[in-house]
């Protein structure tokens, strides 16, 4: 049934929500090659007294917080290692929105983006219960084993020393993470997947996807690294794999019932200076705590995501917000911030931009510049993306079924990340 | 375009601005890099704007200086003969027709409406730079329009006397229809005594590691469309053209150069509200401000509000 024919992006009330992310912990199991966060340590734990203090000021100054909903996300490192402390947070929550009469009570979500391999501890999965109704959780599983233990090793003692292992001595996670899987879906059917891309994943895109659907996952969220880390031909071999996938899908009919971000079919139009001019990413819409009880725009912002730049704390749990600090991510708009090159790109839409990256990779200390290392990558997939579509396009105009899909189709808003 | 160099003659030379010098100890620039400053001015076609220490520069120095036309920024007591004169403080005698600046806190400034109401009487123009903007807060409001609105009635009664001295704060938004702001990195740049060049002194003074050029390389200004109005979300579609645009204070508060803080902001709107009084004024009593045209009424001190894409 073309009801069935799935798009990704509809995330929950797209727009009215505010998203308050505790960074728990910089502490991971992992050692993900890719992983933006370049200051992952052990020592920097959220005390409870530092959460509280969080939630206080947050709770206490509702007339500030006004947007309908709220996401209380929990991030690290791996979150799950904080567990105690995040059940406290989330049981202290509750308990003050229903005591304040706060407007979030009944409207709020607590969201976790987890490594999967303490899904199933005993805690966990109490929290799990104990919150079920309320909660979103997306596990990191990268695709086929080769692909996912690529990337996503175990880390070692040595590493927090500096030092790496050698390739043959690296370990991969995908065992541990993949038997976690049917338990997840088994409780969250309709969970999806964030699937991260780098030069060397290039080659197992169409493989992974696919294995990603065959675990049961039917929403694959997967997208190129921002970082400046493409080599010569990498698009080519991007372009090679998206098409791949595309005839897989249409061959197979998984677009009946199965999602990929990669295929979206707004995109690679260009967009006009005055009505798209709108900024991709929610940076300062958002805020992140840290165990010091920093605040941040979102947490691409703290100092263990930067790479070249200094933090970019908007305040703290003792003084609050300094809303002078914000006004440059909430002026922010497409054009202001992008090269000539981007603003006349036919080809525009659907390309993104990480405003933490854009800012680290910045020549000045400055929100405005935006990166364009993703440039080439987001063309392959525009390319990719046309065939796609035109396919796809095809097959149910011959079976009949183009207009009845015209009429159902949803509009897929930029996702906030 | 780049238009102006400021040469920064010692690490001791007087703030014309918002910034402090807080150096006590003496730093002359090269007479190499001063000869060579001047020479890049000439083939840039700058007009140059010397600013003096408070103390005698060598003989070799002045003779130098004296090569091309050029603007002295001076203190008071060097600076009878000086184009822009510094003052040191309230008590100061001011010269008769010159263009003075007066660095001061709200507070004294409301103290001291009295003196700037004689000064004006002498002076050409005077400049008021409020060394505390980042510390107003909207309970100053009320405080500081009231100020604006006593040293507006003072002007109109001067110029309906036929007398019309320029006091920033009010009456450069009369004359103006577009921004007309400091342009740190746009239209002007600053030589210092290292013979680094730097937006403008109050980056030096800051950091001198944050320099944008010397004078063997020439100027390298990353993201310099960022210093521009263009590039400005807020301040391109403000009308409080007389605003000082400080892209120092935007770096300092806001971390971003191209975006002004609540407090310039609201400094900015009750000078243009207290402008526009005093255009109503002025109209009123039949004096006409060439090239003037109508400000509108707006209750909004903080075009972020409108601008804000997110409320």
């Amino acid at each position: 049934m073309l009801s069935k024919i799935r798009e990704s992006g509809n995330s929950w009330k797209n727009g009215t929500v505010k998203n308050i992310t505790f960074i728990v912990t910089k502490d991971c199991q992992l050692a993900c090659k890719y992983c933006y966060l370049v200051g992952k340590n052990t020592k920097e734990r959220m005390t409870w007294k530092v959460a509280k203090k969080a939630i206080d000021y947050v709770l206490e100054r509702e007339d500030e917080f006004r947007e309908e909903s709220v996401i209380w996300d929990f991030i690290g490192g791996e979150p799950f290692l904080e567990i105690d402390l995040i059940d406290k947070i989330c049981d202290y929550l509750k308990t003050e929105m229903f005591r304040r009469n706060h407007h979030w009570f009944n409207s709020y979500r607590f969201s976790f983006s987890t490594n999967g391999i303490n899904y199933h501890t005993k805690k966990v999965q109490h929290f799990i219960e104990k919150n079920h109704k309320h909660l979103s959780i997306g596990i990191t599983i990268d695709g086929t084993k080769r692909k996912h233990d690529l990337n996503r090793i175990w880390k070692t003692p040595e590493m927090e020393l500096g030092i790496q292992p050698k390739p043959e001595d690296e370990k991969g996670s995908y065992d541990q993470v993949v038997k976690n899987i049917p338990l997840w879906l088994q409780q969250f059917p309709d969970a999806s997947t964030k699937v991260t891309i780098s030069s060397a994943d290039l080659p197992y895109i169409k493989e992974s996807v696919l294995h990603l659907y065959s675990l049961g996952i039917k929403e694959v969220n997967i997208n190129c690294v921002f970082e400046d880390v493409w080599k010569e031909g990498d698009d080519i071999l991007f372009e090679n794999q998206l098409t791949e996938l595309a005839d897989a899908i249409i061959e197979q009919r998984l677009f009946e019932s199965h999602s990929c971000s990669f295929f979206m079919e707004h995109i690679g139009k260009p967009l006009s200076r005055e009505r798209d001019n709108q900024n991709w990413c929610g940076a300062g819409l958002m805020l992140a705590i840290d165990a010091k009880g920093n605040f941040y725009p979102c947490l691409r912002f703290a100092q263990y995501s930067l790479r070249n730049k200094p933090a970019w704390i908007i305040g703290n749990v003792k003084d609050g917000i300094d809303q002078n600090k914000l006004r440059p991510f909430l002026t922010l708009d497409r054009t202001t911030q992008s090269k000539q090159e981007c603003i006349d790109c036919e080809v525009a839409s659907g390309c993104a931009w990480c405003q933490g990256e854009n800012y680290d990779a910045a020549d000045t200390h400055t929100v405005y510049q935006r990166s364009t290392a993703i440039c080439k990558m987001h063309k392959a997939r525009v390319r990719a993306n046309n065939y796609y579509w035109n396919k796809l396009f095809r097959k149910l105009k011959l079976e009949g079924r183009r207009e009845e899909f015209e009429k159902q189709k949803s509009k897929v808003k930029n996702p906030i990340c | 375009m780049l238009t102006y160099l400021i040469i920064l003659l010692d690490d001791t030379s007087t703030s014309y601005c918002h910034y402090e010098v807080n150096r006590k100890k003496r730093n002359l620039i090269s007479i190499e890099d001063l000869k060579a400053g001047i020479i890049w001015a000439m083939k840039e076609n700058l007009n140059v704007q010397f600013v003096y220490p408070d103390y005698e520069l060598p003989s070799e120095y002045l003779k130098i200086i004296d090569s091309l036309d050029h603007t002295d920024i001076k203190l008071f007591r060097n600076g009878k003969y000086a184009d822009v004169v510094v003052l040191n403080g309230w008590g100061d005698d001011v010269p008769e027709g010159a263009t003075c600046i007066i660095r001061c806190c709200r507070k004294e400034l409301t103290e001291h409406i009295p003196v700037v109401n004689n000064w004006l009487k002498r002076l050409t123009r005077l400049n008021v730079v409020l060394t505390d903007v980042e510390t107003f807060k909207d309970s100053d409001i009320s405080n500081y329009s009231d100020t604006l609105s006593s040293l507006g009635k003072n002007i109109a009664t001067l110029y309906a006397s036929g007398h019309t001295p320029q006091l920033n704060l009010l009456t450069d938004r009369l004359m103006l229809s577009e921004m007309n702001n400091c342009g740190a990195g746009d239209t002007s740049v600053t030589l210092a005594s290292n013979g680094k060049f730097y937006l403008c002194p109050a980056f030096y003074y800051a950091d001198e590691k944050d320099c944008i050029g010397d004078l063997h390389s020439g100027l390298d200004i990353k993201n310099q469309q960022l210093l521009r109005l263009d590039h400005a979300p807020i301040c391109r579609q403000c009308d409080a053209f007389q605003c000082r645009r400080c892209v120092w204070m935007n770096q300092k508060l806001t971390m971003d150069v191209n975006t002004p803080s609540h407090q310039q902001c609201v400094v900015a709107h009750l000078e243009r509200n207290a402008s526009r009084e005093l255009l109503i004024k002025l109209e009123k009593l039949g004096v006409r401000i060439s090239n003037s045209q109508p400000i509108e009424e707006m209750n909004e001190l903080d075009p972020f509000n409108i601008v804000n894409r997110w409320k």
